[in-house]
């Protein structure tokens, strides 16, 4: 299945749904900060050199994997609550498709969620880092 | 006479910026670098609009306009800072001030075993030449610790070695603690018993006091000083080193290339005096020109008033904002002490994540561990928050500042 504008998987849908309501960028930090909550956790006891994520200033780390079912799934987590919630929306973007879908996600969808505006350049680069490293190993996974 | 600070920030078209948040920008980043006056910025677009030619070697008008203008505005710079123009030197700002004072000094006059003594506190620029040295040469570099309380140089340790020691670096105002060290004092040390009494070499970082402290070079006693135009309201890409007379004559030619030779053959080369012999390839002309524009600009004030003004901006923040539930301030903010730089950390609410929350408010705030990784790492954190304020901000910024601070922690903390 191929993704795009306004063809998104449903929980990242409801996401950008969610932020369409969005007062102002405290708002919009807020609700970044709160998703950190939400994000499927790699605890810190795992964090090492190679599940480092570059280009953050944040401690940021990720580990991708096949699950029983065979879909995609990245775990996660960061000292930095915002960048934490990032990893929960990319969660929500990839995690339970087939891991070839998931090498050509395009990162697009962080423009309907108003996030790029409002990121530092140092953040959304960490962020397309991030987004970059996900789609590199799910093609791997794909691959087998 | 009150500095009038409506008639200041009138001068600087960036502070009536409203950001794409919809919220006026407050800049509170001036420890980073400081914004422009118009005059600045109308001389540089003046140089270029009217007088643009390369320096020094033509007999064309622009090229005469030019090197006036270049050279006379060295003559405004070596004033302000008490200097002979002969010996300063221009460079790229204060890292490659430091670089130049390594290779130009260090290499000719340092051998294997000798010491340089530099601290805790030093920036990154004032670290990492030093090192490269030492690993070139075999020079054993040596720190002066913090004090207990993390807030100031251990002045005693610095006396216990500093009779082994040929060369003192030390940055003159943390740019972390907002701290003023006792440069005179440590020059005093340093003259009197450095290197078994002959007295050792001092360079000072002072890229953060220009901001606010009208440095004397002629009664400093440092041998080199390190600047940089941008913390002064001047361009980046300018700073100088400024050489004590005796210490030119100890100094090699650092980078080689037009402009820092009297005459070349196909094999070697004779070089210029100083300065020009230090300042190799085309010169940072309008960079330099636009720094004497600031600083015609700050000759306006009394130093000793803009600095009050801001000590007690930053005074009064980290006091307010160390009552705050969970925020830790670094550094002494007592009376008379300090820059305008103000460096916290709040316990729960991550340094970046506090950052992007002030940003939505419009406060422009550093964040990160601010070049100086072996201070975080004394300090016990990685990173920290940094306010610091400049003679255009105002207690009503200050206020808003720590009010917009305290509400973030309540949604967050």
């Amino acid at each position: 299945m191929s993704y795009g504008e306004g063809n998104w998987p449903e929980p990242l849908q409801s996401v950008i749904e969610e932020f369409a309501d969005v007062f102002d960028d405290m708002e919009r930090y807020e609700m970044l900060y709160e998703f950190a909550s939400e994000c499927d956790l790699l605890s810190e006891e795992f964090w090492c050199e190679e599940t480092r994520v570059h280009g953050c200033q944040s401690e940021a780390h990720i580990v991708c994997s096949l699950n029983d079912a065979g879909t995609f799934r990245m775990v996660g987590s960061a000292d930095a609550q915002i960048v934490q919630g990032l990893m929960a929306i990319a969660q929500k973007a990839v995690n339970g498709l087939p891991p070839a879908e998931v090498a050509d996600f395009p990162v697009t969808f962080t423009r309907e969620l108003g996030l790029m505006n409002s990121l530092s350049p140092n953040r959304a680069n960490g962020f397309l880092n991030m987004f970059t490293r996900v789609r590199q190993e799910a093609r791997k996974l794909a691959e087998g | 006479m009150t500095l009038d600070l409506e008639a200041i920030r009138a001068d600087f078209p960036i502070l009536s910026r409203v950001l794409p948040s919809g919220k006026p920008l407050v800049y509170l980043d001036n420890a980073a670098t400081t914004q422009k006056p118009r005059q600045v910025i109308k001389a540089i677009s003046d140089y270029y609009e009217q007088n643009n030619s390369n320096v020094h070697r033509a007999v064309h008008t622009l090229a005469g306009e030019a090197t006036a203008a270049y050279e006379n505005g060295r003559i405004t710079i070596a004033d302000w800072f008490s200097i002979n123009p002969d010996q300063l030197f221009f460079t790229s700002g204060t890292t490659e001030a430091i670089n130049l004072a390594a290779h130009a000094w260090g290499k000719a006059n340092l051998q294997k075993d000798d010491v340089i003594l530099l601290t805790e506190m030093e920036h990154h620029s004032d670290l990492v030449p030093w090192q490269m040295l030492a690993e070139e040469r075999g020079v054993e570099l040596r720190f002066v610790p913090l004090s207990d309380d993390n807030k100031s140089l251990d002045m005693a340790a610095l006396e216990s070695t500093i009779d082994e020691v040929q060369l003192v670096c030390c940055i003159h105002t943390s740019n972390v603690l907002g701290v003023r060290n006792p440069i005179e004092r440590i020059i005093e040390l340093a003259k009197t018993r450095g290197d078994g009494g002959n007295g050792a070499a001092v360079l000072l970082d002072c890229a953060q006091a220009v901001s606010h402290d009208r440095l004397g070079f002629d009664t400093m006693g440092a041998d080199f000083v390190a600047v940089s135009a941008h913390k002064m309201c001047g361009p980046t890409g300018v700073g100088a080193l400024l050489v004590a007379e005796e210490r030119i004559e100890e100094m090699t030619h650092f980078m080689g290339g037009g402009d820092m030779i009297r005459e070349t053959w196909l094999e070697r080369s004779d070089y210029q005096d100083a300065p020009h012999r230090f300042e190799a390839g085309t010169p940072k002309i309008a960079a330099a020109i636009g720094w004497a524009a600031a600083i015609d600009w700050l000759s306006q004030f009394d130093m000793e008033e803009i600095s009050e003004h801001i000590l007690g901006l930053a005074r009064h923040t980290a006091s307010e904002i160390g009552k705050l539930p969970g925020i830790t301030v670094y550094g002494d903010h007592g009376e008379g002490l300090g820059s305008g730089a103000v460096s916290f950390l709040h316990d729960s609410i991550h340094a970046e994540d506090l950052a992007h929350f002030l940003d939505a408010g419009g406060f422009a705030v550093r964040t990160g561990h601010h070049c100086a990784q072996p201070l975080m790492r004394k300090l016990g954190v990685t990173a920290t928050n940094r306010a610091s304020f400049y003679l255009y901000n105002t207690r009503e910024e200050a206020d808003a500042f720590i009010s917009h601070l305290q509400a973030v922690i309540e949604r967050l903390g």
